[in-house]
């Protein structure tokens, strides 16, 4: 098993253009999202749209192993389960970074070549699926990654957006920890793309479409 | 597809195969200019200036980083002096040193839309967001880069150095038309300038003197007459360089 790459996808370094995103804080702080509110937010998101991101995320890694990669059903069942545009083009764009990390690795690899032939362009985990195929991580840790990132994102980008003291951001990702693990377990069960579940919330959507249309904004999404 | 071309391409990223992608193989893609400089020294001045002179002779196209995302874009769409779809903003995520740095990412994908969109493209103006003395774009993203500081920061700007001071290709010294109200003198800050950086060009830019807008663009045209014959090596300021002269092989 890999003994660095879990950690460098796991690494909000990783020059993968991750830092232009707030995994929808920016969207919920614009419609009144408080500080005191983000553990709740990040709880929210645990329980719903990283339960497919992840899933979808471990399906790509599983197609990424398969001869020959075919990635066209994850894409499409993770596409149809985004009904917002707005949101699943800033899941292609950061699936690009992805996808250009994965190119400079491993341009070769039956996996990476697959990405090349998916339009429109790729999702986030369906590039992640690829990415972890070529770094040889197993799908757990490719999945805890997922459900991390998702949370240092928030929390990252909550020092921006509601700025606070620093060492909060750590101990609201250390509280999420149950939470976490439950997500982990939700998406591994999962074990074709029909099976997909599709979390997507209301508020979740409707504050994309809003941030899609404003002007002075920081983040992507 | 664009692999071999690459290669012959210092400072480009890899590309692998990427349908998206139209470059040609003979030509090689758009010349990639940075431009950055503290807040308020007329970065997006230039561009507009730069776009005013050039784009009736070459195919341009504009990306602009800033910390609110399109203050710099809607400026530039404002000024008239390129068609509005040729100038993208990009997201940086409050971290606008971050994005023509340590990850070129979000820039990247915008240069390559602007050439799958109106490509071939011979040059492409990339603005930093207004940030400090330490913002430099990497070899990456930009193949030549001028760094922008004005008469109104004061006259000792030049000397304090910095990396994007002392190591940009071009070192412009802005709003020279200034000078007499903030009582600097022009001809010590760019002979500062000029011992700062080792031989590097230093102009004394102002929007009012025709003469010195002649040159930045004839700069421009040089970079593009070396990155067309593959003679132009892109070269990194470094992000904290401290003073530094390349006859120490630094």
């Amino acid at each position: 098993m890999a003994l660095l790459a879990p950690y460098l996808l796991a690494d909000g370094r990783l020059p993968v253009g991750a830092h232009t995103y707030s995994a929808g804080l920016e969207p919920a702080v614009a419609a009144g999202l408080t500080r005191a509110q983000i553990p709740a937010l990040l709880r929210a998101r645990l329980h719903t749209t990283v339960v497919t991101e992840a899933a979808a995320t471990a399906l790509a890694l599983r197609a990424a192993l398969r001869a020959p990669v075919d990635f066209a059903p994850v894409q499409e069942a993770l596409a149809a389960r985004t009904p917002t545009a707005p949101l699943r083009e800033a899941s292609a764009a950061l699936g690009r970074g992805v996808h250009r990390l994965a190119r400079r690795l491993d341009p070769d690899h039956p996996a990476v070549t697959a990405l090349a032939r998916i339009r429109p362009r790729p999702l986030r985990p369906v590039t992640l699926g690829a990415l972890g195929a070529v770094l040889g991580v197993g799908e757990e840790e490719l999945v805890h990654g997922v459900v991390y990132d998702e949370l240092q994102t928030i929390a990252s980008a909550a020092l921006k957006l509601l700025p606070g003291d620093p060492l909060d951001s750590v101990a609201w990702i250390v509280a999420a920890e149950a939470d976490a693990a439950r997500t982990v377990t939700e998406a591994l069960a999962v074990r074709t793309p029909a099976e997909l579940p599709a979390r997507t919330p209301p508020l979740t959507e409707q504050w994309a479409l809003e941030h899609d249309r404003r002007e002075r904004r920081l983040f992507l999404a | 597809m664009p692999d071999n071309a690459s290669a012959q391409q210092p400072g480009q990223p890899a590309q692998g195969p990427n349908e998206h992608y139209h470059q040609p193989l003979n030509q090689p893609r758009a010349l990639r200019i940075g431009v950055a400089g503290p807040v308020g020294t007329g970065k997006s001045s230039i561009l507009a200036t730069l776009c005013r002179e050039l784009a009736g002779e070459l195919s341009m196209a504009v990306v602009t980083n800033d910390i609110y995302t399109d203050e710099d874009a809607r400026f530039l769409r404002s000024a008239g002096v390129l068609p509005t779809e040729r100038i993208r903003a990009v997201e940086t995520g409050a971290c606008p040193h971050t994005a023509i740095r340590d990850d070129v990412s979000a820039n990247l994908d915008a240069v390559e839309d602007l050439e799958e969109a109106y490509g071939p493209l011979d040059l492409v103006l990339i603005e930093s967001g207004g940030d400090n003395l330490t913002a430099t774009f990497s070899p990456a993203l930009a193949d030549a880069q001028l760094f922008s500081i004005d008469v109104a920061g004061g006259g000792d700007v030049a000397r304090k150095g910095g990396p994007g001071i002392t190591g940009a290709d071009l070192l412009v010294i802005n709003k020279t038309d200034l000078a007499p109200h903030v009582e600097v003198d022009v001809t010590a800050m760019v002979a500062d300038a000029e011992r700062a950086r080792d031989g590097l060009p230093v102009l004394a830019l102002s929007k009012h003197d025709p003469e010195s807008i002649a040159r930045l663009a004839d700069w421009v045209r040089a970079v593009l007459v070396r990155h067309r014959s593959g003679t132009h090596v892109p070269t990194d300021p470094g992000p904290m360089a401290p003073h530094s002269h390349s006859h120490d092989g630094s």
